[in-house]
């Protein structure tokens, strides 16, 4: 239909060519841009509270407005088909519809999805019924609501757009903290003195004007997709209100440029076609985008590294000699395919885990810690389940999973259960309590290793075998089975004499660990 | 102005306000707030001075919110009063804070840590007005108090727990506001994000605000807080933990709804309730 307009012409000429040869085109591309522009703000607002639904109840309350406004101009003042009469009556029919909705629910047990359903179709049915019943005054053509008709737009219909799109605008600029709080966190609105009852009913005005506007493109049915699909796929893509409205009228406009070009090509309803593509364009979003698109969720779990696979890695490269293996090595030891091992070490090793040096791969200060806690944590698991009577065959492979359980109060548990043990059941070295024991920090004895030396600064119960407060101590090696602690008392670096503690007497004593000499 | 200035800098003692010549941050008489022929609160008094944390207990449906409404100004008492600073608490509208539940916020909101720290800022301007220079600024200080500067961009559902809390409280540090009211701030989260918010309510008490905090878990209150409110519609107890806390009074007021609390620190604490230091 434009194919005839050369490239070189000015956008001007060209619209005034397209004007002059199809004035209808010009109408309606104006009215669409409008009506997209106003439906996509508010639409933001209504994908933000959640309340399509109310927004769908909305639309279709609209009919009994529109018959109901023709009524009242045509009986009272014999207007016939008055646009200011109808757009006033959709207007209060939609707000009478939501007030309605929230009145019911908030009085009856039925929730409100229930009672949206309820109250909407009844009214759309009034409409319907009104209509019919009057059929000789009202010379309403319901199929055009239902399905719209942007060709059909006249000349008031797009002066009374140009009116709303102005006020919803207005409303939206000089209210925006106070629409983006009540959507946001009512109650610190209202904490602040904000209306919020007030500014609910103003969007919800806003929402009924730009739902009739709507309805002229795409009729009452597929109003909702207009309003809606927009915000819903600016809000896949923004991290703010204010990009998010933008976004959403960028959106709003493409789906009705591409759309009505389609339909046009494709001799088919343009109001359905609009609908389709800026579904078509949701989906397309869904899938790409970049942070809460489908397809970066999957990449992102794709290449997510299971923290289990990291800290058998670890484990392994701690267990080896010389804290060396190669990606074949660990692949081997912990069968599994050797890329994903060394995707593993690429990451661990922008992490600073580990070091890469040709094919050895060794562990730095910081993956060294985690491994030792992951081998403290094994270690205590296997211990621990030897105790509870675990077969000693099962006993590496059981703790080998419970050792990936190995936050700070679990391993404390099991080391404070087991009596605060030096070997494990295979007679491997249970690393030492790392974590707790730095210089500087309380500690209980029982924690201690030997070598370990520190001040008494607390104690919790009166059984402390001797010790008292402001007593320097050394820790020596355990005896009786590990079951007993010995200490020696210290003043002015010689010795005062030796203290046995048992377990209960080594956890009520506090001391300030200081630096091992 | 000038008395809740001093009374700002003499809140150490936590001796609820009792001192004659500090204007109390929150001071209620005989409050008595009903929605049908139960009270939600029936006659309850008390007075909590500046800079304290103040957690309230008591069991479901014991008028918890119905204080934190009532000190917002958001119902209407049958009788008695709330006053903030000396001042009516309806009057007082936008001085007390309040930070909502995390369940009740929606994480995946278009909306930066920046932007919520703005919106304290938000009662500040008429509403057709801009947000000035000033109150950008006030924002921006309000969050590096509560060290969320560098993810000011961020938007807040990619966040860990300590740093929502965080940003909340930034927003009502923004906000101007000495009182803040919390509700259940530690309700499902982990220990380590449980740990960062008590820091935050600490640093904040510490700068010398007012928090008052609808707690759910016995156990910890008395590690959490300066003094305890418990409710259950009348006011049964207000004191320190170790006064509050106490077997008999909670088993009247939870009616043994309660499991043995066989380690609760204030049955085997000293008589003025001092905090034990023991931490491990």
């Amino acid at each position: 239909m434009v194919s005839g307009v050369q490239p070189m012409t000015s956008t001007y000429q060209w619209l005034v060519e397209v004007h002059q040869a199809n004035p209808y085109l010009i109408k309606a591309l104006l009215t669409g841009l409008l009506v997209t522009t106003v439906c996509s703000v508010i639409g933001c607002y209504i994908v933000l509270r959640r309340t399509s639904f109310l927004a769908d109840a909305l639309s279709h309350s609209m009919l009994a407005g529109v018959v109901g406004g023709y009524l009242v101009m045509k009986i009272l003042f014999n207007q016939e088909a008055h646009a200011l009469g109808m757009l006033v009556g959709s207007i209060a029919s939609g707000i009478f519809t939501v007030a309605i909705i929230g009145y019911v629910s908030r009085k009856s047990r039925v929730k409100d999805d229930a009672v949206i359903g309820v109250m909407y179709t009844g009214i759309f049915a009034l409409g319907g019924v009104l209509a019919s019943r009057f059929s000789e005054y009202v010379h309403v053509d319901v199929y055009h609501f239902v399905i719209g008709s942007i060709l059909g737009v006249s000349d008031s219909d797009l002066k009374m757009m140009a009116l709303v799109t102005i006020v919803v605008l207005t409303f939206v600029i000089l209210a925006f903290r106070q629409l983006q709080l009540i959507s946001f966190d009512r109650v610190m609105a209202a904490s602040i003195g904000v209306n919020v009852v007030l500014i609910d009913y103003m969007l919800t005005t806003c929402t009924a004007m730009v739902v009739v506007t709507g309805v002229q493109v795409v009729g009452i049915i597929q109003v909702v997709g207009l309003l809606i699909a927009p915000g819903a796929t600016a809000y896949l893509l923004c991290d703010r209100l204010k990009n998010m409205i933008w976004v959403s009228i960028l959106f709003g406009w493409s789906g009705f440029l591409i759309g009505y070009y389609l339909s046009e090509q494709l001799n088919v309803s343009p109001g359905g076609m609009i609908v389709v593509v800026s579904t078509g364009q949701f989906l397309l979003v869904f899938l790409v985008a970049p942070r809460y698109g489908l397809l970066a969720g999957l990449q992102r779990r794709w290449r997510a590294i299971p923290q289990q696979l990291i800290e058998d890695i670890l484990g392994v490269i701690l267990r080896a000699e010389n804290e060396q293996a190669t990606a074949a090595g660990i692949a081997q030891r912990i069968e599994c395919r050797v890329e994903r091992i060394r995707k593993a070490v690429e990451s661990l090793r922008r992490q600073e885990w580990l070091q890469v040096d040709d094919d050895i791969i060794s562990l730095t200060d910081e993956g060294r810690q985690h491994a030792r806690r992951l081998l403290r944590a094994h270690r205590l698991w296997e211990s621990y389940l030897q105790h509870l009577g675990v077969a000693e065959e099962e006993l590496h492979d059981r703790a080998h999973v419970l050792e990936h359980v190995h936050d700070e109060d679990t391993v404390d548990y099991l080391d404070d259960k087991l009596g605060h043990p030096l070997m494990d059941p295979h007679g491997a070295e249970i690393p030492e309590d790392f974590v707790h024991l730095v210089p500087g920090e309380e500690v209980r004895v029982a924690i201690l290793r030997e070598g370990h030396r520190g001040e008494v600064v607390r104690v919790l119960t009166a059984n402390t075998g001797g010790l008292e407060l402001g007593m320097q101590l050394v820790v020596g090696p355990r005896e009786d089975d590990s079951q007993m602690w010995v200490v020696t008392v210290m003043d002015q670096n010689s010795m005062q004499g030796v203290v046995r503690l048992n377990h209960a007497q080594a956890d009520s004593v506090i001391v300030k660990l200081q630096p091992s000499a | 102005m000038q008395a809740r200035n001093t009374s700002m800098s003499t809140s150490t003692n936590p001796n609820l306000g009792g001192n004659k010549d500090q204007v109390a941050a929150i001071e209620v008489r005989n409050l008595t707030v009903s929605y049908g022929p139960v009270p939600a609160l029936l006659d309850v008094s008390l007075s909590i001075a500046p800079g304290q944390l103040v957690g309230v207990i008591g069991p479901n449906g014991s008028g918890k919110s119905t204080l934190l409404k009532s000190l917002l100004g958001f119902v209407k008492p049958d009788f008695g009063d709330v006053e903030l600073f000396g001042e009516d608490a309806d009057q007082a509208k936008g001085r007390v804070a309040y930070v909502p539940q995390r369940g009740s916020v929606d994480w995946d909101f278009p909306v930066t840590v920046g932007e919520v720290a703005l919106m304290g800022r938000y009662g500040k301007q008429r509403w057709w007005r801009d947000i000035s220079a000033e109150d950008r600024e006030i924002a921006d200080y309000a969050l590096e108090q509560v060290r969320m500067s560098e993810f000011r961009d961020r938007q807040i559902g990619q966040l860990s727990g300590g740093q929502q809390q965080r940003v909340f409280m930034a927003r009502a540090i923004a906000q101007g506001s000495e009182i803040l009211l919390l509700d259940e701030p530690f309700a499902g989260v982990d220990a380590a994000t449980e740990r960062a918010i008590l820091d935050v309510l600490e640093t904040t008490r510490e700068a010398g605000r007012t928090l008052v905090v609808v707690h759910h878990d016995l156990t910890t209150a008395s590690e959490y807080f300066d003094s305890l409110i418990l409710l259950k519609q009348r006011l049964f107890a207000h004191g320190t933990p170790a006064q509050v806390l106490h077997p008999e009074l909670l088993s009247e007021v939870y009616e043994g709804k309660l499991r043995v609390f066989a380690h609760l620190p204030a049955a085997e604490h000293s008589e003025d309730g001092q905090r034990g230091t023991t931490n491990d």
